[in-house]
């Protein structure tokens, strides 16, 4: 009787539910304060280190031949004689209003620009990202429960070896492959969207198992080790005790506690992979965001280099975010107070 | 237990591969690359370029070569342009008289000649752009060279340029820099994206850090190029750019920028490597002001204690020319001095002595982020080090050597390609980052040189301004960068020399012959 009365009533629960809603709503506001704030702090910071740098935008357009006065009126043209701060709030004022501005060099408007980068790197890390999955599941799963066996050792070892091969060395190989000798797959380049997707998908192919292998394999090692650590679990034992089969068991029970660790590196794995994504275009000659990136930078092209490095922040700072949400949806004993 | 979640795990694997092997396959049956398709008689003709990504089309707001490269002489014209022979040809002008000691250029503008967008080509459109070079607020990279007092349209077909000095270098700069390109007034807002010209192709499109691609212009008045159209593609590694060409998406690379990597396409007959020179003297900059610099004898003896052959063997792969002053094969003037300073440790130990420098100092070497810059300094590290100069290297990137080397002069030693023609007069500017102590003397012997009434009296003028500054050792010239070519062997028409800086395509073919003529200005037969 005891225990019945211990019950919760439904009442208590629909409470329950009201209570966690109302911290889920404090917890998102926290947080995107903190992202906001992250924000801000990281604009002041690329804008001021930008602006350091040697090499003024109006002498790199006009070249050693230019007179001094010829730099100076096209400084004033920009706008770039104006105080910092001045410069700092147009832009940020920019940003709020979602204009990116016009680039320097070739007067044109940021965000097309952008937007046409994004539909290589986009996609580039989403495969990334795919491949990476679809390699460290299987091989981390594998070599976790073959972890006490040589074969497990040697899956282990094979990881190791992923981890050691820098992408655009394994790039380059590909190429070689793929590419100069069985040509199945261009070498390079990239084959817009609009003009054929199969044509873009296959540009894909090559750079993105080069950039997903390196962060599968570094993947495989965490989701090994997470479920070595599920399987010694006493709730597995239990549940296999209660006449589950063993990969029922690991299934139902297993994965969704061996993921938790595993959700947490894939968040910084993206940011990996974005800059992962710099040196594999290069490679692949890919006109996406970490080209534009490096020859805006070379080009002191300062407005668009801003608008890159807030995009990518903010990309990361969001998906941090999701994935906070997401192990606290799958583990509620996280809680919503941290 | 473990045995089927092995077989799960072996499952997942095998699903995963399998994927990844069909998404690989699956990728052949469809657009496997070919370079060439034989059965249309003309072809799109795909260039992988070494060089940078145009910031902007726009070749009057932007000093990048890399729009020169491909706007000038094959979207936008001159009234007269340089051939790869080095000689200075008629092109949107059908002739031209200089009178007045080479102060008054009167060009007769060529008939029957219209801009892509079907406008007419007209005087007062070579007025207009003339002008539009030293009008205020002017952008044209070479505008201060575009010493003109005054342009105007004379009869109905006639354009007369008055010079503020007479120059026996302005129709070569005319021809040489995109101070003179001709441009349709109507057009000039959309200069930067899509320029519009009189000449042989027009631009149809661009995808950002990735390609330029331009069409054969068929209103074009002159030669017709036997391709339909021309793909610039930016490599900014090369050993994708390589990769590019073997594979077939690339007929032809513009440029090695590794030299030495002419050896993988040499041996095989599917590709023919062109080899010429450019106007880049690659020099090790000495700054004349700075302490033991400062010294002739000192620079003389860095120049005596270079082994040059060994520094172009090194950088350039042995192509490339060692004359031994500022000068290339094309200048009228051309003269070489290598001579002058043969690889000689001893002489350069004894003049070290005799500056009062037998323990030598030490040099501070800070390079721009260049290939030939980077793979020279280590030998002057050693062959300097062999006379008691410790030389100590840094490398900075590009925007950041133009500020603080070239703008500030904060430097003690750099090397460079100094890229201009004709740039001898560099020798006589006041300022200029390596601090000459005699260059008001240059300036004045230059302008002299320049007013001089014979062509023979203005060759002998600039050949003493070169021996001059070469007795001086006011820098360590290295050697002349070569521009190394491959293409498909079936390729015609591409310039056999980098003189400019257009990679003028006009006679350009994939399969076919071209003209004699062309043949005689220096495109590839």
């Amino acid at each position: 009787m005891l225990l019945i009365a211990e019950l919760p009533k439904a009442s208590d629960v629909a409470t329950r539910r009201r209570v966690h809603a109302h911290e889920l709503q404090r917890f998102l506001i926290r947080r995107l304060a903190t992202l906001l704030i992250t924000l801000f702090l990281a604009s002041v910071l690329v804008f001021w280190i930008l602006n350091i740098l040697p090499g003024k935008p109006a002498q790199v357009i006009l070249g050693t031949q230019a007179t001094p006065s010829a730099v100076a009126a096209l400084t004033a043209k920009l706008g770039l004689n104006r105080p910092l701060v001045a410069q700092y709030l147009h832009w940020i004022h920019g940003l709020l209003t979602l204009h990116l501005g016009d680039s320097y060099i070739s007067s044109q408007p940021i965000a097309p620009v952008i937007g046409a980068a994004l539909e290589v790197t986009g996609p580039l890390i989403l495969g990334g990202l795919l491949v990476g999955l679809l390699i460290a599941v299987p091989l981390g799963i594998a070599s976790a429960i073959r972890h006490t066996k040589r074969s497990g050792v040697v899956l282990s070892g094979l990881a190791q070896v992923g981890i050691a091969i820098p992408n655009f060395v394994l790039g380059i190989l590909l190429i070689i492959v793929f590419a100069v000798d069985l040509k199945v797959l261009p070498a390079s380049g990239f084959t817009t969207w609009s003009t054929s997707v199969t044509g873009a998908l296959q540009s894909l192919i090559l750079p993105a198992i080069s950039l997903g292998l390196v962060e599968g394999a570094i993947l495989a090692r965490y989701i090994r080790t997470s479920v070595v650590e599920v399987l010694g679990a006493d709730f597995l034992r239990t549940a296999r005790a209660k006449g589950l089969r063993p990969n029922q068991a690991l299934i139902r029970h297993g994965l969704r506690n061996a993921s938790i660790p595993v959700l947490t590196v894939l968040g910084l794995e993206l940011s990996g992979l974005i800059i992962g994504a710099v040196v594999i275009e290069a490679v692949f000659t890919l006109p996406g965001l970490g080209s534009l990136l490096l020859s805006s930078v070379a080009n002191r092209d300062l407005i668009t280099v801003q608008d890159i490095v807030m995009l990518v922040a903010a990309t990361v700072l969001v998906v941090n975010l999701i994935v906070d949400l997401l192990y606290r949806i799958i583990d509620p004993r996280m809680g919503l107070r941290s | 237990m473990a045995r089927s979640l092995r077989h799960l795990a072996q499952t997942t694997a095998l699903v995963a591969s399998a994927a990844l092997m069909l998404a690989a396959c699956g990728s052949t049956s469809s657009t496997a690359p070919s370079s060439t398709n034989k059965s249309t008689p003309l072809q799109t003709l795909t260039i992988g370029s070494s060089n940078v990504f145009p910031p902007t089309l726009n070749p009057t707001a932007n000093a990048s070569q890399a729009i020169d490269e491909v706007i000038d002489y094959n979207v936008l014209q001159h009234l007269v342009q340089l051939a790869p022979n080095g000689s200075i040809v008629p092109v949107l002008a059908s002739s031209y008289t200089v009178s007045d000691a080479n102060k008054v250029y009167t060009f007769t503008i060529r008939k029957g000649v219209t801009f892509s967008n079907g406008n007419p080509l007209t005087p007062a459109d070579v007025v207009f752009s003339m002008k539009r070079v030293y009008a205020p607020g002017s952008t044209y990279p070479y505008g201060k060279i575009f010493d003109v007092s005054s342009v105007q349209q004379v009869g109905s077909d006639q354009v007369r340029v008055t010079l503020t000095n007479p120059s026996w270098n302005w129709l070569y700069d005319l021809a040489a820099y995109s101070n003179g390109v001709i441009l349709d007034p109507s057009t000039v807002s959309t200069l930067a994206t899509d320029p519009i010209g009189t000449g042989p192709f027009k631009v149809t499109g661009e995808v950002s850090n990735y390609s330029v691609s331009l069409a054969r212009n068929n209103q074009y008045w002159g030669y017709q190029p036997h391709v339909s159209g021309v793909v610039f593609r930016y490599f900014s590694n090369a050993d994708s750019l390589n990769a590019a060409l073997q594979s077939g998406e690339v007929n032809m690379i513009d440029n090695l920028s590794a030299p030495s990597d002419a050896t993988l396409f040499k041996s095989n007959p599917k590709y023919k490597v062109v080899s010429s020179l450019t106007n880049g003297k690659v020099q090790m900059t000495l700054n004349n002001t700075y302490g033991p610099l400062s010294n002739k004898l000192v620079r003389q003896a860095i120049l005596f204690a270079t082994d040059r052959k060994a520094i172009m063997n090194a950088a350039s792969g042995g192509y490339g020319l060692i004359d031994g002053t500022d000068t290339v094969p094309a200048d009228p003037y051309y003269i070489n001095l290598a001579s002058e300073y043969p690889y000689n440790v001893t002489k350069a130990k004894k003049l070290m002595a005799e500056a009062g420098y037998s323990k030598g100092f030490s040099l501070q070497l800070v390079l721009p982020p260049y290939f030939y810059a980077k793979l020279a300094a280590p030998l002057l590290v050693s062959e300097l080090g062999a006379i008691g100069i410790k030389v100590s290297v840094s490398t900075i990137d590009f925007p950041l050597w133009i500020s603080q080397v070239f703008e500030g002069g904060d430097f003690q030693a750099t090397i460079i390609d100094q890229a201009e023609g004709r740039d001898v007069s560099n020798y006589g500017t006041t300022g200029y980052y390596w601090h000459y102590a005699k260059t008001p003397e240059i300036a004045s012997e230059l302008t002299a040189a320049n007013a001089a009434p014979t062509k023979a009296q203005w060759i002998a003028g600039y050949q003493k301004v070169l021996k001059q500054i070469t007795a001086d050792a006011v820098n360590d010239w290295l050697y002349i960068a070569p521009f190394i070519t491959v293409i498909d062997k079936n390729i015609v028409g591409i310039p056999t020399s980098a003189y400019t800086e257009s990679y003028n395509l006009s006679y350009v073919g994939i399969g076919g012959t071209i003209p004699a003529s062309a043949k005689q200005l220096g495109y590839l037969s």
